[in-house]
Protein backbone atom coordinates (compact mmCIF):
# COMPACT_ATOMS: atom_id res chain seq x y z
CA UNK A 1 0.00 0.00 0.00
CA UNK A 2 2.79 2.08 1.07
CA UNK A 3 4.75 1.35 -1.93
CA UNK A 4 1.38 2.17 -4.09
CA UNK A 5 1.39 5.94 -2.73
CA UNK A 6 5.00 6.54 -3.32
CA UNK A 7 4.28 5.40 -6.79
CA UNK A 8 1.71 7.74 -7.31
CA UNK A 9 3.47 10.35 -5.90
CA UNK A 10 6.94 10.35 -8.17
CA UNK A 11 4.13 10.03 -10.93
CA UNK A 12 3.10 13.33 -10.18
CA UNK A 13 6.26 14.61 -9.79
CA UNK A 14 7.43 13.57 -13.36
CA UNK A 15 4.16 14.60 -14.94
CA UNK A 16 5.08 18.11 -13.01
CA UNK A 17 8.58 18.13 -14.38
CA UNK A 18 7.61 17.35 -17.81
CA UNK A 19 4.82 20.17 -17.45
CA UNK A 20 7.51 22.81 -15.92
CA UNK A 21 9.89 21.90 -19.25
CA UNK A 22 7.42 23.23 -21.18
CA UNK A 23 7.29 27.22 -19.65
CA UNK A 24 11.02 27.14 -19.10
CA UNK A 25 12.02 25.94 -21.86
CA UNK A 26 11.50 29.01 -24.72
CA UNK A 27 15.26 29.95 -24.85
CA UNK A 28 16.89 26.63 -25.04
CA UNK A 29 13.81 24.96 -27.60
CA UNK A 30 14.26 27.91 -29.72
CA UNK A 31 17.76 26.82 -30.59
CA UNK A 32 16.66 23.92 -32.15
CA UNK A 33 13.89 25.09 -33.98
CA UNK A 34 14.20 28.45 -36.14
CA UNK A 35 17.47 29.81 -34.54
CA UNK A 36 20.17 28.63 -36.47
CA UNK A 37 18.48 30.76 -39.87
CA UNK A 38 15.68 28.08 -40.59
CA UNK A 39 12.42 29.48 -40.11
CA UNK A 40 12.33 31.97 -43.10
CA UNK A 41 13.61 29.14 -45.47
CA UNK A 42 11.68 26.33 -43.77
CA UNK A 43 8.61 29.20 -44.80
CA UNK A 44 9.65 29.78 -48.56
CA UNK A 45 10.13 26.35 -48.84
CA UNK A 46 7.03 25.09 -47.87
CA UNK A 47 5.60 28.02 -49.63
CA UNK A 48 3.20 28.44 -47.00
CA UNK A 49 3.21 30.97 -43.96
CA UNK A 50 0.80 29.26 -40.55
CA UNK A 51 -0.59 32.55 -38.66
CA UNK A 52 -2.44 32.01 -35.71
CA UNK A 53 -5.38 34.05 -34.72
CA UNK A 54 -8.38 34.57 -32.09
CA UNK A 55 -11.21 35.19 -34.90
CA UNK A 56 -13.76 37.07 -32.79
CA UNK A 57 -12.48 40.19 -32.56
CA UNK A 58 -14.36 42.29 -35.56
CA UNK A 59 -13.03 44.62 -37.44
CA UNK A 60 -9.33 42.68 -36.78
CA UNK A 61 -10.33 39.55 -37.32
CA UNK A 62 -13.47 37.75 -37.38
CA UNK A 63 -15.22 34.87 -39.70
CA UNK A 64 -17.80 36.48 -42.30
CA UNK A 65 -21.11 34.09 -42.78
CA UNK A 66 -19.28 32.02 -45.56
CA UNK A 67 -16.91 30.88 -43.06
CA UNK A 68 -13.90 33.28 -44.44
CA UNK A 69 -11.25 35.24 -42.42
CA UNK A 70 -12.15 38.67 -42.98
CA UNK A 71 -10.84 41.99 -41.16
CA UNK A 72 -7.59 44.42 -41.35
CA UNK A 73 -5.11 41.65 -39.71
CA UNK A 74 -6.83 39.21 -42.20
CA UNK A 75 -6.22 41.67 -44.92
CA UNK A 76 -2.30 42.70 -43.93
CA UNK A 77 -1.09 39.62 -43.46
CA UNK A 78 -2.37 38.27 -46.89
CA UNK A 79 -0.09 41.55 -48.23
CA UNK A 80 2.43 40.37 -46.28
CA UNK A 81 2.17 37.21 -47.43
CA UNK A 82 2.01 38.59 -51.03
CA UNK A 83 5.02 40.29 -50.76
CA UNK A 84 6.73 37.07 -48.73
CA UNK A 85 5.55 35.03 -52.39
CA UNK A 86 4.32 32.54 -49.89
CA UNK A 87 0.51 31.40 -49.60
CA UNK A 88 -1.19 32.40 -46.01
CA UNK A 89 -2.87 30.01 -43.82
CA UNK A 90 -5.03 30.96 -41.09
CA UNK A 91 -5.57 29.22 -37.79
CA UNK A 92 -8.24 30.25 -35.29
CA UNK A 93 -8.13 29.15 -31.72
CA UNK A 94 -8.48 30.94 -28.37
CA UNK A 95 -6.35 33.85 -27.57
CA UNK A 96 -4.70 32.25 -25.09
CA UNK A 97 -3.06 29.64 -26.54
CA UNK A 98 -1.75 31.69 -29.54
CA UNK A 99 1.71 32.32 -27.67
CA UNK A 100 1.90 28.78 -26.37
CA UNK A 101 1.49 27.35 -30.28
CA UNK A 102 3.64 29.99 -31.30
CA UNK A 103 6.56 28.90 -28.72
CA UNK A 104 5.73 24.73 -29.76
CA UNK A 105 6.29 26.03 -33.56
CA UNK A 106 2.67 24.92 -34.43
CA UNK A 107 2.33 27.95 -36.36
CA UNK A 108 4.83 30.52 -37.65
CA UNK A 109 3.16 34.16 -36.85
CA UNK A 110 0.74 34.84 -34.98
CA UNK A 111 -1.73 38.46 -35.72
CA UNK A 112 -4.49 39.11 -33.24
CA UNK A 113 -4.15 42.65 -32.30
CA UNK A 114 -1.48 42.00 -30.43
CA UNK A 115 0.46 43.83 -28.50
CA UNK A 116 4.56 43.15 -27.99
CA UNK A 117 4.20 43.52 -24.08
CA UNK A 118 7.59 43.11 -21.75
CA UNK A 119 5.72 39.68 -20.62
CA UNK A 120 4.94 38.18 -24.39
CA UNK A 121 8.33 39.66 -25.35
CA UNK A 122 10.39 37.25 -23.42
CA UNK A 123 7.79 34.28 -24.22
CA UNK A 124 8.37 35.23 -28.20
CA UNK A 125 9.86 37.72 -30.42
CA UNK A 126 7.68 40.75 -31.89
CA UNK A 127 7.80 42.36 -35.41
CA UNK A 128 8.11 46.61 -35.34
CA UNK A 129 4.16 47.48 -34.79
CA UNK A 130 1.72 47.65 -38.09
CA UNK A 131 -0.90 50.29 -36.13
CA UNK A 132 -0.41 52.04 -32.73
CA UNK A 133 -3.74 51.47 -30.50
CA UNK A 134 -5.71 53.36 -28.39
CA UNK A 135 -8.43 52.70 -25.36
CA UNK A 136 -11.44 52.83 -24.56
CA UNK A 137 -13.29 53.51 -21.20
CA UNK A 138 -16.93 51.61 -22.02
CA UNK A 139 -20.10 52.73 -19.77
CA UNK A 140 -23.98 51.46 -20.10
CA UNK A 141 -25.87 54.26 -22.52
CA UNK A 142 -27.53 56.06 -19.53
CA UNK A 143 -24.12 56.05 -17.84
CA UNK A 144 -23.82 59.37 -15.98
CA UNK A 145 -19.74 57.93 -15.26
CA UNK A 146 -17.76 61.46 -16.29
CA UNK A 147 -14.11 59.70 -16.90
CA UNK A 148 -11.99 62.28 -18.48
CA UNK A 149 -8.39 60.48 -17.63
CA UNK A 150 -7.67 57.25 -16.83
CA UNK A 151 -7.10 57.42 -13.36
CA UNK A 152 -11.13 58.73 -12.73
CA UNK A 153 -12.00 54.80 -12.89
CA UNK A 154 -10.75 54.71 -9.57
CA UNK A 155 -12.89 52.74 -7.21
CA UNK A 156 -15.46 51.89 -9.82
CA UNK A 157 -16.58 48.10 -11.20
CA UNK A 158 -15.04 47.82 -14.22
CA UNK A 159 -14.40 44.35 -16.66
CA UNK A 160 -11.51 43.40 -19.30
CA UNK A 161 -10.60 40.35 -21.65
CA UNK A 162 -8.55 37.57 -19.99
CA UNK A 163 -5.27 38.29 -20.45
CA UNK A 164 -5.40 41.36 -22.37
CA UNK A 165 -2.85 44.29 -21.96
CA UNK A 166 -6.31 46.05 -20.64
CA UNK A 167 -6.75 43.68 -17.60
CA UNK A 168 -2.94 44.20 -16.76
CA UNK A 169 -3.13 47.86 -16.73
CA UNK A 170 -5.99 47.64 -14.59
CA UNK A 171 -4.06 45.34 -12.22
CA UNK A 172 -1.00 47.36 -11.99
CA UNK A 173 -2.76 50.84 -12.10
CA UNK A 174 -5.92 50.50 -10.54
CA UNK A 175 -5.69 47.09 -8.03
CA UNK A 176 -2.11 47.31 -7.02
CA UNK A 177 -2.14 50.89 -6.06
CA UNK A 178 -5.16 50.25 -4.09
CA UNK A 179 -7.29 52.46 -6.16
CA UNK A 180 -9.64 49.42 -7.12
CA UNK A 181 -10.73 46.75 -4.85
CA UNK A 182 -9.46 43.41 -6.18
CA UNK A 183 -13.23 41.81 -6.40
CA UNK A 184 -14.34 45.24 -8.69
CA UNK A 185 -12.57 43.82 -11.02
CA UNK A 186 -14.46 41.37 -13.64
CA UNK A 187 -12.20 38.84 -16.43
CA UNK A 188 -13.94 37.79 -19.70
CA UNK A 189 -13.32 35.48 -21.96
CA UNK A 190 -14.47 37.69 -24.50
CA UNK A 191 -15.37 41.39 -24.75
CA UNK A 192 -18.69 41.15 -26.12
CA UNK A 193 -19.50 38.97 -23.15
CA UNK A 194 -18.17 42.06 -20.98
CA UNK A 195 -20.16 44.56 -22.84
CA UNK A 196 -23.59 42.91 -22.48
CA UNK A 197 -22.59 42.64 -18.72
CA UNK A 198 -22.34 46.34 -18.69
CA UNK A 199 -25.50 46.34 -20.65
CA UNK A 200 -27.35 44.59 -17.93
CA UNK A 201 -25.74 46.36 -15.23
CA UNK A 202 -23.95 43.81 -13.65
CA UNK A 203 -20.19 46.16 -14.09
CA UNK A 204 -20.05 50.01 -14.82
CA UNK A 205 -17.19 50.08 -17.27
CA UNK A 206 -15.53 47.74 -19.76
CA UNK A 207 -11.87 48.58 -20.73
CA UNK A 208 -10.72 47.84 -24.10
CA UNK A 209 -9.57 48.51 -27.18
CA UNK A 210 -10.71 51.32 -28.72
CA UNK A 211 -11.77 50.54 -32.55
CA UNK A 212 -13.67 47.69 -32.05
CA UNK A 213 -15.89 48.99 -29.27
CA UNK A 214 -16.68 51.53 -31.29
CA UNK A 215 -19.08 48.71 -33.36
CA UNK A 216 -19.72 47.16 -30.70
CA UNK A 217 -20.81 49.76 -28.48
CA UNK A 218 -22.84 50.59 -31.34
CA UNK A 219 -24.71 47.15 -31.65
CA UNK A 220 -25.14 46.91 -27.86
CA UNK A 221 -26.24 50.77 -26.66
CA UNK A 222 -23.13 51.57 -24.80
CA UNK A 223 -21.35 54.80 -24.37
CA UNK A 224 -18.08 55.39 -24.80
CA UNK A 225 -16.45 57.62 -22.16
CA UNK A 226 -12.87 58.26 -23.14
CA UNK A 227 -10.49 57.19 -25.44
CA UNK A 228 -7.23 57.51 -24.20
CA UNK A 229 -3.53 56.24 -25.10
CA UNK A 230 -2.90 54.47 -21.63
CA UNK A 231 -1.11 51.34 -23.34
CA UNK A 232 -0.59 52.46 -26.55
CA UNK A 233 3.37 52.65 -25.68
CA UNK A 234 3.73 49.05 -28.16
CA UNK A 235 1.18 49.43 -30.59
CA UNK A 236 -0.22 46.04 -32.56
CA UNK A 237 2.71 43.49 -33.46
CA UNK A 238 3.10 40.36 -35.00
CA UNK A 239 4.19 37.82 -32.85
CA UNK A 240 6.97 35.11 -33.94
CA UNK A 241 9.19 32.19 -32.33
CA UNK A 242 11.90 33.57 -30.41
CA UNK A 243 14.89 34.06 -31.70
CA UNK A 244 14.28 33.98 -35.54
CA UNK A 245 15.96 36.41 -36.53
CA UNK A 246 15.90 36.26 -40.07
CA UNK A 247 12.11 36.33 -40.37
CA UNK A 248 11.97 39.20 -38.01
CA UNK A 249 14.34 40.89 -40.43
CA UNK A 250 12.44 40.47 -43.72
CA UNK A 251 8.55 41.04 -41.82
CA UNK A 252 10.09 44.68 -40.56
CA UNK A 253 11.21 45.37 -44.03
CA UNK A 254 7.71 44.37 -45.81
CA UNK A 255 5.92 46.17 -42.58
CA UNK A 256 7.60 49.17 -43.29
CA UNK A 257 7.20 48.92 -46.78
CA UNK A 258 3.50 48.36 -46.60
CA UNK A 259 3.34 51.65 -44.32
CA UNK A 260 5.54 53.42 -46.31
CA UNK A 261 3.58 52.73 -49.82
CA UNK A 262 -0.08 53.62 -47.97
CA UNK A 263 -0.96 49.63 -48.36
CA UNK A 264 -2.02 50.11 -44.47
CA UNK A 265 -3.47 52.87 -44.68
CA UNK A 266 -5.60 51.69 -46.96
CA UNK A 267 -6.48 48.33 -45.82
CA UNK A 268 -7.78 50.73 -42.29
CA UNK A 269 -9.88 52.32 -44.37
CA UNK A 270 -11.48 49.13 -45.82
CA UNK A 271 -12.22 47.72 -42.92
CA UNK A 272 -13.98 51.02 -41.14
CA UNK A 273 -10.78 51.52 -38.67
CA UNK A 274 -10.34 55.27 -38.32
CA UNK B 1 -39.89 35.15 -40.33
CA UNK B 2 -37.00 37.65 -39.56
CA UNK B 3 -36.55 35.38 -36.48
CA UNK B 4 -36.47 31.93 -38.40
CA UNK B 5 -34.24 33.52 -41.33
CA UNK B 6 -31.64 34.25 -38.79
CA UNK B 7 -31.74 31.20 -36.87
CA UNK B 8 -31.70 29.28 -40.38
CA UNK B 9 -28.52 31.53 -41.01
CA UNK B 10 -26.78 30.88 -37.57
CA UNK B 11 -27.98 27.09 -38.14
CA UNK B 12 -26.09 27.05 -41.37
CA UNK B 13 -23.28 28.31 -40.56
CA UNK B 14 -22.64 26.15 -37.36
CA UNK B 15 -23.75 23.03 -38.87
CA UNK B 16 -19.75 23.32 -40.92
CA UNK B 17 -18.73 22.49 -37.14
CA UNK B 18 -20.63 19.87 -37.28
CA UNK B 19 -17.96 17.08 -39.06
CA UNK B 20 -15.78 18.31 -36.44
CA UNK B 21 -17.39 17.54 -33.56
CA UNK B 22 -18.82 13.82 -35.12
CA UNK B 23 -15.42 13.00 -36.26
CA UNK B 24 -13.60 14.01 -32.87
CA UNK B 25 -16.14 12.35 -31.05
CA UNK B 26 -16.52 8.84 -32.87
CA UNK B 27 -11.98 9.33 -33.27
CA UNK B 28 -11.81 9.78 -29.19
CA UNK B 29 -14.53 7.27 -28.77
CA UNK B 30 -12.93 4.80 -30.62
CA UNK B 31 -9.55 5.28 -29.35
CA UNK B 32 -10.88 5.37 -25.39
CA UNK B 33 -12.22 1.89 -26.51
CA UNK B 34 -8.77 0.40 -27.26
CA UNK B 35 -7.24 1.84 -24.44
CA UNK B 36 -10.17 1.39 -22.24
CA UNK B 37 -10.52 -2.72 -22.92
CA UNK B 38 -6.84 -3.13 -22.82
CA UNK B 39 -6.68 -1.48 -19.61
CA UNK B 40 -9.27 -3.24 -18.15
CA UNK B 41 -7.62 -6.33 -19.14
CA UNK B 42 -4.54 -5.64 -17.80
CA UNK B 43 -6.49 -4.88 -14.15
CA UNK B 44 -8.75 -7.86 -14.21
CA UNK B 45 -6.20 -10.22 -15.60
CA UNK B 46 -2.48 -8.81 -15.45
CA UNK B 47 0.35 -9.63 -12.95
CA UNK B 48 1.40 -7.27 -10.28
CA UNK B 49 3.54 -4.97 -12.31
CA UNK B 50 0.83 -4.63 -15.08
CA UNK B 51 -2.23 -4.42 -12.86
CA UNK B 52 -0.19 -1.80 -11.48
CA UNK B 53 0.49 0.33 -14.80
CA UNK B 54 -3.60 0.33 -15.51
CA UNK B 55 -4.22 1.48 -12.40
CA UNK B 56 -1.71 4.29 -12.34
CA UNK B 57 -2.85 5.30 -15.69
CA UNK B 58 -6.40 5.15 -14.83
CA UNK B 59 -6.33 7.08 -11.09
CA UNK B 60 -4.10 10.11 -12.68
CA UNK B 61 -5.34 10.17 -16.16
CA UNK B 62 -9.53 11.09 -14.63
CA UNK B 63 -7.67 13.28 -11.86
CA UNK B 64 -6.74 15.89 -14.55
CA UNK B 65 -9.05 17.62 -15.93
CA UNK B 66 -9.60 16.64 -19.80
CA UNK B 67 -8.45 20.07 -20.76
CA UNK B 68 -5.12 19.85 -19.48
CA UNK B 69 -4.91 16.80 -20.96
CA UNK B 70 -5.09 18.15 -23.90
CA UNK B 71 -3.06 21.02 -23.53
CA UNK B 72 -0.21 18.34 -22.54
CA UNK B 73 -0.74 15.93 -25.44
CA UNK B 74 -0.94 18.62 -28.18
CA UNK B 75 1.77 21.34 -26.80
CA UNK B 76 4.32 18.71 -24.97
CA UNK B 77 4.03 15.58 -26.78
CA UNK B 78 2.88 17.08 -30.22
CA UNK B 79 6.32 18.76 -30.24
CA UNK B 80 8.31 15.78 -31.15
CA UNK B 81 5.77 13.85 -33.70
CA UNK B 82 4.07 16.77 -35.78
CA UNK B 83 0.32 16.31 -34.97
CA UNK B 84 -2.70 18.21 -36.69
CA UNK B 85 -4.44 19.99 -33.94
CA UNK B 86 -7.74 17.57 -35.07
CA UNK B 87 -5.67 14.67 -34.00
CA UNK B 88 -3.88 15.63 -31.16
CA UNK B 89 -6.76 17.12 -29.92
CA UNK B 90 -8.75 13.52 -30.92
CA UNK B 91 -6.25 11.30 -29.32
CA UNK B 92 -5.61 13.18 -25.90
CA UNK B 93 -9.51 13.24 -25.55
CA UNK B 94 -9.64 9.60 -26.60
CA UNK B 95 -6.88 8.97 -24.12
CA UNK B 96 -8.87 10.83 -21.24
CA UNK B 97 -11.70 9.18 -22.19
CA UNK B 98 -10.17 5.67 -22.03
CA UNK B 99 -9.59 5.81 -18.40
CA UNK B 100 -13.15 6.19 -17.54
CA UNK B 101 -13.97 3.28 -20.13
CA UNK B 102 -11.24 1.35 -18.10
CA UNK B 103 -13.52 1.37 -15.44
CA UNK B 104 -16.69 0.37 -17.13
CA UNK B 105 -14.59 -2.49 -18.77
CA UNK B 106 -13.36 -3.42 -15.22
CA UNK B 107 -16.81 -4.00 -14.11
CA UNK B 108 -18.04 -5.33 -16.95
CA UNK B 109 -15.51 -8.19 -16.80
CA UNK B 110 -15.59 -8.64 -13.21
CA UNK B 111 -18.85 -9.03 -13.04
CA UNK B 112 -18.81 -12.18 -15.86
CA UNK B 113 -18.69 -15.09 -12.50
CA UNK B 114 -15.11 -16.50 -12.04
CA UNK B 115 -16.38 -19.74 -12.33
CA UNK B 116 -16.51 -19.10 -16.13
CA UNK B 117 -13.00 -18.55 -16.66
CA UNK B 118 -11.84 -21.82 -14.58
CA UNK B 119 -14.67 -24.32 -16.56
CA UNK B 120 -13.11 -22.57 -19.99
CA UNK B 121 -9.62 -23.25 -19.08
CA UNK B 122 -10.57 -26.89 -17.54
CA UNK B 123 -12.00 -27.74 -20.95
CA UNK B 124 -8.00 -26.88 -22.00
CA UNK B 125 -8.46 -22.77 -23.78
CA UNK B 126 -5.63 -20.83 -22.83
CA UNK B 127 -6.46 -17.57 -20.50
CA UNK B 128 -6.32 -15.91 -24.03
CA UNK B 129 -8.51 -17.87 -25.45
CA UNK B 130 -11.13 -17.60 -22.45
CA UNK B 131 -10.67 -14.14 -22.03
CA UNK B 132 -11.61 -13.58 -26.22
CA UNK B 133 -14.22 -15.94 -26.79
CA UNK B 134 -15.90 -16.74 -23.39
CA UNK B 135 -15.31 -13.35 -20.82
CA UNK B 136 -15.10 -10.63 -23.69
CA UNK B 137 -18.00 -11.05 -25.45
CA UNK B 138 -20.42 -11.02 -22.43
CA UNK B 139 -18.18 -8.29 -21.12
CA UNK B 140 -18.85 -6.01 -23.45
CA UNK B 141 -22.38 -6.08 -23.78
CA UNK B 142 -22.74 -5.71 -19.94
CA UNK B 143 -20.46 -2.56 -20.55
CA UNK B 144 -22.86 -1.20 -22.87
CA UNK B 145 -25.26 0.73 -20.78
CA UNK B 146 -22.44 3.04 -19.13
CA UNK B 147 -20.16 3.09 -22.05
CA UNK B 148 -23.49 4.94 -24.27
CA UNK B 149 -23.31 7.08 -21.23
CA UNK B 150 -19.60 7.64 -21.54
CA UNK B 151 -19.90 7.91 -25.28
CA UNK B 152 -22.39 11.31 -24.69
CA UNK B 153 -20.01 12.66 -22.20
CA UNK B 154 -17.56 12.41 -24.80
CA UNK B 155 -19.63 14.13 -27.30
CA UNK B 156 -20.20 17.11 -25.11
CA UNK B 157 -16.17 17.15 -24.65
CA UNK B 158 -15.54 17.04 -27.55
CA UNK B 159 -15.88 21.80 -27.46
CA UNK B 160 -12.73 21.22 -25.21
CA UNK B 161 -10.34 20.70 -28.51
CA UNK B 162 -11.32 24.53 -29.33
CA UNK B 163 -8.03 25.00 -27.22
CA UNK B 164 -5.76 23.36 -29.67
CA UNK B 165 -7.66 25.04 -32.48
CA UNK B 166 -10.19 22.60 -33.92
CA UNK B 167 -13.38 24.86 -35.29
CA UNK B 168 -16.10 22.43 -34.08
CA UNK B 169 -19.64 23.37 -33.15
CA UNK B 170 -18.99 25.66 -30.48
CA UNK B 171 -16.64 27.29 -31.67
CA UNK B 172 -18.52 28.24 -34.29
CA UNK B 173 -21.45 29.11 -32.27
CA UNK B 174 -18.74 31.56 -30.26
CA UNK B 175 -17.69 33.23 -33.96
CA UNK B 176 -20.82 33.69 -35.17
CA UNK B 177 -21.92 35.22 -31.78
CA UNK B 178 -18.66 37.50 -31.59
CA UNK B 179 -20.03 38.83 -34.99
CA UNK B 180 -24.21 39.39 -34.75
CA UNK B 181 -23.62 39.96 -31.28
CA UNK B 182 -26.82 37.68 -30.85
CA UNK B 183 -25.25 35.26 -28.34
CA UNK B 184 -28.88 33.38 -27.47
CA UNK B 185 -29.74 33.09 -31.02
CA UNK B 186 -26.00 31.34 -31.71
CA UNK B 187 -25.59 29.11 -28.23
CA UNK B 188 -28.94 28.47 -28.82
CA UNK B 189 -28.40 26.88 -32.15
CA UNK B 190 -25.89 25.09 -31.06
CA UNK B 191 -27.81 23.66 -28.07
CA UNK B 192 -30.06 22.19 -30.63
CA UNK B 193 -27.87 20.80 -32.48
CA UNK B 194 -26.25 18.70 -29.22
CA UNK B 195 -29.56 17.63 -28.36
CA UNK B 196 -30.04 16.13 -32.10
CA UNK B 197 -26.57 14.63 -31.46
CA UNK B 198 -26.84 12.97 -28.29
CA UNK B 199 -30.94 11.92 -28.99
CA UNK B 200 -29.66 9.89 -32.17
CA UNK B 201 -26.44 8.48 -30.27
CA UNK B 202 -28.76 7.38 -28.21
CA UNK B 203 -30.75 5.40 -30.16
CA UNK B 204 -28.43 3.75 -31.81
CA UNK B 205 -27.07 2.59 -28.97
CA UNK B 206 -30.15 1.58 -27.10
CA UNK B 207 -30.43 -0.19 -30.57
CA UNK B 208 -27.29 -1.89 -30.26
CA UNK B 209 -28.06 -2.83 -26.61
CA UNK B 210 -31.54 -4.37 -27.91
CA UNK B 211 -29.91 -6.58 -30.58
CA UNK B 212 -27.32 -8.06 -28.31
CA UNK B 213 -29.17 -8.36 -25.55
CA UNK B 214 -27.49 -11.66 -23.47
CA UNK B 215 -30.38 -14.39 -23.49
CA UNK B 216 -29.85 -15.20 -20.30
Amino acid sequence: MKKQVVAYLLLVVALLALSACTTVQPTGQSADAPAEGGLLAEIQAAGKLVVGTSADYAPYESIDADGNFVGFDMDLIRAVGEKLGVEVEIQDMPFDSLIASVQEGKIDAVIAAMQATAERDQQVDFTIPYRMTKDAFVGAGDSTLVIEKPEDAAGISIGAQTGTVQEGWIQTALVDTGLTAADQVFSYERADQAALDVANGRIQLLLMDAEPSIALADETGLKILLITELTAEGGKSIAIPDGASDLKAELDRIIQELLDDGTVQQIQEANGLP
Amino acid sequence: MDFLQDLIATLSFILQGLWVTIGVTLLALTVGLVFGVAMAMLRVYGNRFLRQVATVYSVIVRAVPVIVIIFILYFVIARFVNLSPFLAGSLALGFASGAYQTEIFRGAFQAVPPGQMVAARAIGMSRLQAIQSIILPQAVRLALPAWGNEATLVLKDSTLVFVVGVPEIFRRAQQISARTLEPFMAFGAALLLYLILTMIATQILQWIERRYRLQM
